[in-house]
Formats: structure tokens, C-alpha cells, sequence
């Protein structure tokens, strides 16, 4: 029997909003008490809203601004109190979230490290022990010392992170963890996350980064007007989410959304990214070997041309493709799957996040009949910080310029 | 609903690293960037001592049981500053820090205890600077002065207790941190410190020990100056009500903190 971590039951949460009515009538005592006359409006932010997270299992949590996922975490994380309903939470249960404000400006970096770790509900000795990768994590090691009101902006959000990446408790809520920093600190919190799942966390993950949903979490709810309107893979929660948020996405890709769900000749069933050792990956290093994996499936007999594209997240910008054609396999039954696996001998992306995007077209068809775009976001990670959009190969050597000799200067 | 006291009580003593680093922080993070420094602590004492003793001691002559008059008066201000600067820390600690009450959840109540601590420690820094006093008034300090002790921890739970209320109402109504800086500045005058209880016209004097402040300085100059355990008729009022008043305190904060991060 699988144990239950996080199990909400009906909950419901209703906030008072309150609006001050103005009183018309000249002064007189009325005026005096005006501002006790308050109406209170009733916003309910979750509505019955049930369902359970099993031991080591990572549940993505989607859902438009406003749907109730942050209210959620809020009552999960003992914030604020429910309306009505019950929530059982078994273990240890942290957040992850950027603290920096919490910080006092100031205290040195390594001070405010102590500060917001005890905030978080870490032991002093524990936060000694983690100080070190705290600070490596975060990339300011060097300015450890320093108050942080000499911080940049990006260095204060990524400490401030930090610390709370480097929380290990039994149940985590991850709150839009791709919102901070940029997109090389950006993998490395998506490798923390990997790496406590790896080791058992149970995890609440709440993310607008589609990609990130599908490929970390177990399973998937939709939270809309604060009813969960639907729940299972995250594969088909996504479809459900994209379906309700049809339109152009933010990243300024196309279309958000898979191909006609009707029955062409070929469909694009999924995209996965595999490092070396053949482990699927959402962070890769610049520079490193990379596969992309096209899962593909056929109704009729054609050849299709399989295209992979890589777009910038922020800008949209098509960047570079691969190609490759595939026919249709000999099959007895309507459903030929078949898998393309593109080889990347070294990925020349330069650090930050990308859009990939894979398009099916039949060959001799002018458009393409099977597409899946804006569902896999990659991470790219470098070792120096490089700037740029593709990372350029290259060597440095230090050499001295030959040594003048006495002789051969040339005679003026 | 709320937690239960027990349970409260528990969940507060689970988080004693986060109450330490806090305290910790308020005192350095106060003499950070300050040239006075670790001065600071009893300047609020020492300037108040200055101008009561020119106004009450030179001026309006006001009597002090046989003590000089600035040792007299430093000893009642010192349980008031302690008083004084709590409340008002107290009352906006919880909303000074709405930022994180509403990313992380944290006992609430650690934000006021944390400024009581800082102010106890301003208040050992005062006790030495009486204690440099009554020696350069040629004052024998005794034993007996360690009554004052109690008296202290009588102090801390009076001032916790009215802490714990004031954060909490200040949540929901702002009105509060506006009128504790005018309550306390008429409680001061209220409260047998520029002048003796034994000052006061007796048919006055019921009224004056009904305010718990003035059995409390009371009670802290009789043990330091004299050297005399509290009297019971004097310590009562502010024993009774403490003991009463701070576990109420206590759970009303709690019952409030649950709503706190909604409001706030």
C-alpha cells in the first residue's frame, strides 16, 4: 500500500474583501465611524478542491494566474487557514521560494544566509554545514562577506534562493522556481529538483513552464477558478491546460499545442532530450554531447520529414534545426510507432533557455501535418559565462612575442 | 479555531534556533553603521535621567525618598524604556515583516519575543551603567539587590504579554501603532517614575497601584536601591494580571495568526 504525504480533502478557502462604502451625506456623526462601514464580499479562491500526493510522487500543479495554485501552497505550507475542508500532511514540509526578501541589507551575505535558513526552519548547524554549497549554488562565494545592499539585484534573488534549494525536507513545494534568476541558474535549480526527486522528496510543483511540468511530475492537476477541473498524466493535463489557454504563448512561439488531434498520417507523440549515458534531461551543458528523441506514430504508409527546432524562450527566435526523413514502418496493425533519434555530437547553444519545437511534414506537402511546439523547454548550462547565442569551440593559449635580439632589430 | 496553548507552546520551542538568530540579528543589525554604538542602548535612559533631574530634581524639586535624584529616577526609567521600546517594537514587529508572513510560515509570536529579547539585552546594558551610578553616588550595592531579578522577569512577562496583543491588533487595525506612542507617553507620567508613590496624596494612591507599571517600578527601585524584597500589596496588581494576561495574550495571538497572512 502506497503512504499518503499531502492529502486535501474538500478544502475550500473564501477571502473577505472588503469595500469601504462611502457614506453621501454631509458629515455629522456618520462621517466619524465612516470607516467601520465596510462591506464584506466573499471571493472564494479554492472550491472543494481535493486530492492526494503519494509518498516520493512529484505532483505538477498548473493553472492560470488567479486559478488558486498559490493559495493552495499557501494552506499546504501552514500560511493561512482553510475555510472548510481538511488537509493531512504527513512528514516534514518546506517551500521552496526565494527569501532574499527577508534579508537585511545590512548583514553580510553569509549573515543572511544564517537569517533566512532559520527562517525557513533550518538548524543553525545544519545551515554551517550547507554553507559552502549554498554559496556555490549561488555564485556569489566571493562576496560572502559583503552586506547585501552592495548586491546586484540577480545576486541577491539567487541567494536568496539558494538557501531555500538547499532545504531537505520530506515534502517540498516548488513555487515557480523558473522565475528566478536567469536561465543558466535556472538549470541548476531544475537539476536540484531532479536530484530530490531522485532521492525520494515528495514534491508539489507549480510552474508555468509547461516543458518542466510534464517531464518532472508523476502526475498533473488543472486548477481553474479554483476548482481542480482536471487531473492524471501530466502529458494529458497539459493538452487539457493548452486547450483552455489556447493562443499564442509568452515565449513568442507559434502555437503552444499538438498537432490535429484528427487522424493524419503521422503524429508527434512526444520529444524527449537524453544526456550521454542515455538519462532524459531537461538541463544540458553547452558544449556536451546531446540527443533528442521524436517519438512518432503512423496511420498511413508516407514518408515524413522530421524537423526539430530550437527557439530562443524569451525571444522566439528560430535559432537552428535538425532535420530527418523517416517512411512509415512496415506494420500489420493501423499503428506504426517509430522513434527518430537526432545525435547532437556537441551542443553549440550557448548557456540559457530554449523552445524546442518538432514539425512532421509528409514529403511533397508544403505544410506540416503533425507539429508539437512550446511543450519541452531546454536548459542550457556552460561552465564560464558566456554571452552570445551559440557556443563557439575554442582553445587559448599564452604566448610571448619573440625576444628582440641585439643584431637583428632593423637599422634605422 | 487556533492551536491549543500546549501544542503552541511546543511548535515556538521547536523553532528556538530561529528565535536566537533573530535576536541575535536585531542586536547587531542596530549598531551596524552607528557611531554611538552599543551607546545606543541606554542613551533613551540616560537623556530621559538628564531632563527629569533638571525639571523635577532642580527646578520643581521634587522629593525622592532620601536618594539622589538622578539615581532615583534612572532606576524607575530604566524599567520604563524596557517597557516603552518593547511595546512599540512589539506592536509593528508582525507587520514590519508582512513579506514573510505571507512566503513562510514561522511561529508568528517569535517576531515580538525577538524584540523583547534585544530590549532585555539593552536593559543588562542599563543595569550596568546603575550599577556604575550607585557606585559613583557611593551607594552600596548588596545581595539583596538581585531581588530586582524577579522583578525583571515580572517586567518581561507584563511587556510580553501586552507585545503579543498590540502585534496582533496592529495587523487588523493600524490605529494601534498610531495611539501606542501617545499611550505610552501619558503611562510614563502616570507611573510613579519622576516622583515617589510615596508622593502622592494618599486618597490617590489605591487609583495609582491599580496601574500595574507602578508596582513594577515599585518593586525593581526598592530591590535596587534598597535592597528590600517587593511588597505584596504593591506587587500584587501587576503579578495577577501578568499571570492572567499573558497566557490570554498568548492564545489570542495565536487565534489571529491564522488569519494574519489574509489580512495583513
Amino acid at each position: 500500500m502506497e503512504t499518503v504525504d499531502v492529502r486535501c480533502d474538500r478544502v475550500s478557502k473564501r477571502y473577505r474583501v472588503r469595500t469601504a462604502r462611502r457614506t453621501t451625506g454631509a458629515g455629522g456623526a456618520d462621517g466619524w465611524f465612516s470607516g467601520f462601514r465596510t462591506r464584506d464580499d466573499d471571493f472564494w479562491a479554492l472550491r472543494d478542491v481535493s486530492f492526494e500526493v503519494a509518498r516520493g510522487e512529484t505532483l505538477g500543479v498548473i493553472g492560470r494566474n488567479g486559478a488558486g495554485k498559490s493559495t493552495l501552497l499557501k494552506l499546504l505550507g501552514g500560511i493561512t487557514s482553510t475555510t472548510s475542508g481538511e488537509i493531512t500532511i504527513v512528514g516534514k514540509l518546506s517551500a521552496m521560494i526565494e527569501v532574499g526578501s527577508g534579508f537585511h541589507p545590512e548583514l553580510t551575505g553569509r549573515e543572511n544566509v544564517f537569517l533566512s535558513g532559520a527562517i525557513l526552519g533550518m538548524r543553525r548547524r545544519d545551515i554551517a554545514a550547507r554553507l559552502d554549497a549554498i554559496a556555490d549554488f549561488s555564485g556569489v562565494a566571493a562576496f560572502l562577506d559583503m552586506p547585501v545592499k552592495h548586491y546586484s539585484s540577480g545576486m541577491y534573488v539567487r541567494l536568496g534562493f539558494a538557501i531555500a534549494a538547499h532545504l531537505e525536507p520530506d515534502i517540498l513545494l516548488v513555487d515557480e522556481v523558473l522565475a528566478v534568476g536567469d536561465a543558466e541558474f535556472q538549470g541548476r535549480c531544475i537539476d536540484r529538483i531532479q536530484s530530490l526527486k531522485r532521492r525520494g522528496t515528495t514534491m508539489l510543483l507549480v510552474s508555468h513552464d509547461l516543458g518542466a511540468v510534464e517531464q518532472l511530475s508523476d502526475r498533473a492537476i488543472l486548477f481553474d477558478g479554483g476548482r481542480v477541473t482536471a487531473a492524471g498524466s501530466p502529458h494529458d493535463v497539459v493538452s487539457t491546460y493548452q486547450r483552455l489557454v489556447s493562443g499564442p504563448d509568452s515565449a513568442g512561439v507559434a502555437n503552444t499545442e499538438e498537432g490535429d488531434p484528427g487522424a493524419p498520417a503521422v503524429r508527434v507523440t512526444r520529444l524527449t532530450l537524453q544526456d550521454v549515458s542515455g538519462t532524459a534531461v531537461l538541463t544540458a551543458t553547452a558544449g556536451a554531447p546531446l540527443a533528442a528523441r521524436v517519438g512518432l506514430e503512423f496511420t498511413a504508409a508516407v514518408t515524413a520529414i522530421v524537423t526539430v527546432s530550437f527557439y530562443g524562450f524569451d525571444s522566439g527566435t528560430l535559432l537552428t534545426e535538425c532535420s530527418g526523413e523517416v517512411e512509415s514502418p512496415a506494420v500489420d496493425g493501423p499503428n506504426g510507432a517509430v522513434e527518430l533519434i537526432f545525435t547532437l555530437p556537441a551542443l553549440l547553444l550557448a548557456p540559457g533557455a530554449y523552445t524546442l519545437g518538432v514539425t512532421a511534414t509528409v514529403r511533397g506537402a508544403d505544410r506540416p501535418i503533425a507539429w508539437r511546439f512550446g511543450r519541452t523547454t531546454l536548459y542550457v548550462q556552460g561552465r564560464s559565462q558566456a554571452r552570445g547565442v551559440f557556443a563557439q569551440p575554442f582553445e587559448y593559449r599564452v604566448a610571448r612575442p619573440e625576444p628582440v635580439r641585439a643584431g637583428t632589430s632593423p637599422q634605422l | 479555531m487556533g492551536p491549543g496553548l500546549v501544542e503552541s507552546i511546543r511548535t515556538l520551542f521547536a523553532h528556538d534556533d530561529l528565535f536566537w538568530t533573530l535576536t541575535r540579528h536585531r542586536i547587531r543589525v542596530r549598531y551596524k553603521q552607528s557611531v554611538l554604538g552599543l551607546a545606543w542602548a541606554v542613551l533613551q535612559p540616560v537623556a530621559l535621567m538628564l531632563i527629569f533631574t533638571l525639571a523635577f530634581g532642580r527646578i520643581a524639586r521634587v522629593p525622592s525618598e532620601g536618594i539622589p535624584y538622578p539615581l532615583f529616577v534612572f532606576s524607575g526609567l530604566l524599567v520604563w524604556s524596557f517597557l516603552a521600546t518593547g511595546l512599540s517594537n512589539a506592536t509593528h514587529s508582525v507587520v514590519a515583516h508582512s513579506q514573510l508572513i505571507t512566503k513562510v510560515y514561522f511561529p508568528r509570536e517569535i517576531l515580538p519575543l525577538t524584540y523583547l529579547a534585544a530590549g532585555l539585552f539593552d536593559l543588562g546594558v542599563g543595569g550596568m551603567v546603575l550599577a556604575a551610578l550607585l557606585a559613583y553616588y557611593g551607594h552600596a550595592l548588596t545581595w539583596s539587590a538581585l531581588y530586582a531579578l524577579p522583578v525583571a522577569l515580572l517586567l518581561t512577562g507584563f511587556a510580553t504579554a501586552g507585545g503579543f496583543l498590540l502585534a496582533a491588533l496592529q495587523v487588523r487595525f493600524r490605529d494601534v501603532g498610531l495611539a501606542v506612542p501617545l499611550l505610552v507617553y501619558l503611562w510614563l507620567f502616570a507611573t510613579p517614575i519622576g516622583y515617589p508613590l510615596s508622593a502622592v496624596p494618599a486618597s490617590y494612591r489605591p487609583w495609582f497601584l491599580l496601574n500595574p507599571m507602578t508596582g513594577i517600578v515599585e518593586s525593581f527601585r526598592r530591590a535596587v536601591l534598597h535592597g528590600l524584597p517587593p511588597e505584596m500589596g504593591v506587587i500584587a496588581v501587576p503579578l495577577l494580571l501578568t499571570l492572567i494576561l499573558l497566557p490570554v495574550a498568548y492564545v489570542v495571538f495565536k487565534r489571529i495568526e491564522t488569519t494574519m497572512a489574509d489580512v495583513i
